[in-house]
């Protein structure tokens, strides 16, 4: 019959198609493989908790740095922060949510350098990865890795920074006036002091010339020698007496009364003035504008709040030192993901600091330091 | 398709159902070539990323090893360096412009390159500096300073925002590829599922179309019973009407449809006979007696006779004898002799035996003789009554005129 003749043909052609899906299908499997190995593996993202120190600009950026992070590398950032650089009891909390919710690494900036050892040893004996970042815990040799800013250095960077202006306005390290340092509460204070003082006397010991000596008798010479060195560490041991320091200071008001104190009402023979953090630096600058200080007092200070800027603008302030908190938030979840996936970083990292001043702070690499959400 | 396959009657869904497959086939190589390109592509991309970022980094590590050296003073052919670090800077560049060139990348990834290429040429600008400044006075400590505060933090941010982008665009490249994988396997299964839905088409459509097939051949096959049925029954009627109940022997119709054709060109031999004075077995014996006897001659009639000639019951008792074609006058003139031997033998009916004589004509038939069978049943009449009015138990024959 016809029609059945019809069916077989169709049969054939039906099978014939059939086998060719098969084989296409077959040949789908290909290009797949070419993808090779990169890429995350699939499944959730991995958690990393960020624990930072206080509501501040400065850790703003870092979070905001983390967050980049966590959304370029497909990690799931946790983020605390806690109510001021000393409290460390909202950080163990932190610490402890982080376990609970199974991050797999933690990155803080502790507010104290002991007092979270035992908590953070109880994450690391579950195998979670610790990032320390800003400022480093001590006595506790679990953390993976150390990202920060050196504070030592920073502040040398301020001293040069300092140097800098005078050298521009040909001021002589002779006759200079008073340095008067007014830190913060907590340890990064000190390193910062003891680089500023470090850089700044050595650039001393380069412009305070020792005394020529034109002595030609050579039975004389050794004793011309020897007066002029002395004549010259006299110099250096009075230079090194400039620096006065002020009580350690957490809060902007505080800051600006000991400012006031240290000022006095003429200014109290300061030439210069040096603050360890965003409130000491506000606090100074309040002071100097106040008594209308501002072009006798070379003011240096830290960190970039947009009142600092401000300071900055109007001529109170000469110069800050900024690091780089968006790019240590960024590397510290950068790390953590590394950790995670079993990869090694390196121990230690100095992500640096940036002298920044009215003539500089527009230029682009500055302006990305300052406003890193604008890039 | 199944639905749209089974709405279509014969041939039609044929033809659909190839320009359907035909269609599925090559979507299906359209699509499958999509996957395979796009997977190219990004592994064009991908290369080209990789080793663009790959080779900024090592030149911004070497100068830097440079920077590190003179520092140190490990080199001190300041001319050479600062060609090595400018040859150095034009393969960033280089570099620079041929990730740039790359399309397609992600917001993420250029944003984080975008900040990787900024703090390089920052360093670049500082690197310059320090060349200008403490390199050539030959101060140490200031080269110191801005190598470890200044030089080298940028160079390792900035080398982990270009390892960033490596990772961002290799995440990036996963996750096409993943999404091409997921689109290939959701092909493969849809493909499948179609093939098995075409097939599983296939198979009920042939089903239908055989049970359909099925369907029609009983539906022929009990019309043909009805009309056997009816032919059967047909017969049965048209038997009646010519076949004389009593003997089963043929009627008067039967002879008239029979040789009606004949009389105008056929030339046969024709008989009758009946008992000569039948009436009286009626009147002795009754009326079933006569049929039974009747019936009795009947059957001995078609025993001897019905290979030499058709035999008619005409009327009552009358029979006619139209004989086969081969037999000749002298023949059918001898046979009628048997005839009527047999006819006017005893016959026991009712355990009686009944023995009447009987009396025939014999027609030697030629063409044209008659117009019609009645008028030739009347010629045989005619003479078979010459004969039982000249005594009965005698043959006659009917004179051609």
């Amino acid at each position: 019959m016809n029609r059945n003749k019809r069916k077989g043909i169709f049969r054939a052609i039906a099978s014939c198609t059939l086998s060719a899906m098969m084989l296409l299908s077959a040949g789908c499997g290909k290009p797949q493989n070419a993808g090779g190995p990169n890429g995350a593996q699939g499944g959730p993202p991995p958690k990393v908790a960020v624990i930072t120190k206080q509501q501040l600009s400065f850790w703003d950026d870092v979070k905001k740095g983390a967050e980049d992070a966590g959304n370029e590398l497909g990690v799931e950032v946790l983020y605390t922060v806690a109510t001021s650089d000393n409290d460390y009891v909202s950080q163990v909390a932190a610490v402890k949510d982080a376990m609970l919710k199974g991050a797999k690494a933690i990155v803080i900036a502790p507010n104290s350098t002991t007092e979270l050892n035992s908590v953070l040893g109880e994450a690391a004996e579950k195998g979670i990865k610790i990032v320390n970042i800003n400022s480093k815990v001590s006595e506790f040799d679990q953390v993976e890795t150390f990202i920060r800013s050196s504070d030592t250095d920073s502040g040398a960077v301020a001293a040069r920074g300092v140097h800098k202006i005078l050298e521009e306005k040909g001021a002589d390290y002779e006759k200079l006036g008073k340095i008067a340092i007014i830190g913060h509460t907590a340890s990064t204070a000190e390193e910062r002091i003891q680089g500023f003082i470090g850089v700044l006397t050595s650039y001393a010991s380069h412009n305070i010339t020792r005394p020529k000596v034109t002595e030609t008798d050579p039975d004389k010479l050794a004793e011309a020698e020897k007066a002029a060195d002395e004549e010259y560490n006299s110099k250096l041991e009075k230079f090194s007496k400039n620096f006065i320091q002020g009580d350690r200071v957490a809060e902007r008001d505080q800051a600006r009364d000991e400012a006031l104190k240290l000022l006095k009402t003429d200014g109290n023979g300061i030439s210069i003035m040096f603050g360890t953090n965003t409130n000491t630096t506000l606090g100074i600058c309040d002071a100097v504008s106040e008594l209308k200080l501002d072009d006798k007092i070379i003011v240096v200070g830290f960190n970039s709040d947009e009142k600092e800027l401000g300071y900055i603008r109007s001529g109170t302030l000469n110069g800050t030192v900024i690091q780089n908190p968006y790019v240590m938030g960024y590397v510290g979840v950068r790390y953590a993901q590394k950790l995670i996936n079993g990869m090694t970083v390196p121990c230690d990292l100095d992500i640096g600091a940036t002298f920044v001043n009215g003539s500089n702070m527009n230029d682009e690499y500055i302006q990305l330091l300052l406003y890193p959400d604008k890039n | 398709m199944a639905k749209g396959k089974s709405r279509f009657k014969g041939s039609g869904a044929y033809i659909f159902a190839g320009i359907l497959i035909g269609i599925i086939y090559l979507v299906n190589t359209f699509l499958v070539e999509g996957i395979y390109w796009s997977n190219t592509s990004v592994s064009q991309t991908t290369s080209t990323v990789m080793n663009s970022l790959n080779k900024i980094n090592g030149q911004l590590s070497e100068i830097n090893n440079d920077s590190i050296s003179i520092a140190a003073g490990l080199k001190t052919d300041m001319e050479s360096i600062v060609k090595d670090t400018n040859n150095r800077y034009a393969n960033i560049i280089d570099a620079e412009h041929a990730f740039e060139s790359v399309e397609g990348l992600s917001d993420t990834a250029i944003r984080r390159y975008n900040y990787a290429k900024n703090i390089i040429s920052t360093y670049k600008q500082r690197l310059d500096a320090m060349g200008t400044g403490a390199v050539t006075s030959g101060n140490y400590e200031e080269m110191g300073y801005i190598l470890k505060q200044d030089i080298y933090p940028m160079q390792i941010t900035a080398s982990e925002m270009l390892t960033s982008t490596i990772d961002i665009v290799s995440a990036d490249t996963g996750k096409i590829m993943r999404k091409n994988t997921i689109r290939s396997y959701l092909l493969m299964t849809m493909m499948m599922i179609v093939a098995i839905l075409g097939e599983i088409a296939v198979w009920i459509f042939a089903k239908k179309a055989k049970k359909a097939r099925l369907e029609l051949e009983e539906r022929e096959k009990s019309l043909a019973e009805v009309d056997a049925k009816l032919k059967t029954t047909r017969q049965k009627a048209s038997d009646l009407a010519i076949i004389n109940v009593l003997t089963g022997m043929k009627n008067r119709y039967a002879l008239d449809n029979d040789i009606n054709d004949r009389l105008e060109s056929g030339r046969f031999q024709i008989a009758v006979f009946d008992m000569d004075n039948f009436r009286s077995i009626n009147d002795t014996y009754g009326y079933d007696f006569g049929d039974e006897y009747l019936a009795a001659v009947a059957e001995k009639l078609k025993e001897e006779f019905s290979e030499v000639a058709e035999i008619y019951n005409i009327t009552g008792n009358e029979f006619c004898f139209v004989f086969n074609k081969n037999i000749s006058e002298s023949q059918a003139m001898g046979i009628a002799q048997n005839i009527q031997r047999v006819m006017s033998s005893p016959y026991e009916v009712l355990n009686l035996a009944v023995q009447l004589p009987c009396s025939g004509a014999v027609y030697h038939y030629l063409p044209g003789d008659c117009l019609n069978v009645n008028s030739l049943l009347v010629k045989l009449d005619t003479a078979m009554r010459n004969a039982k009015m000249n005594g009965g138990n005698m043959i006659s024959t009917v004179m051609n005129i």
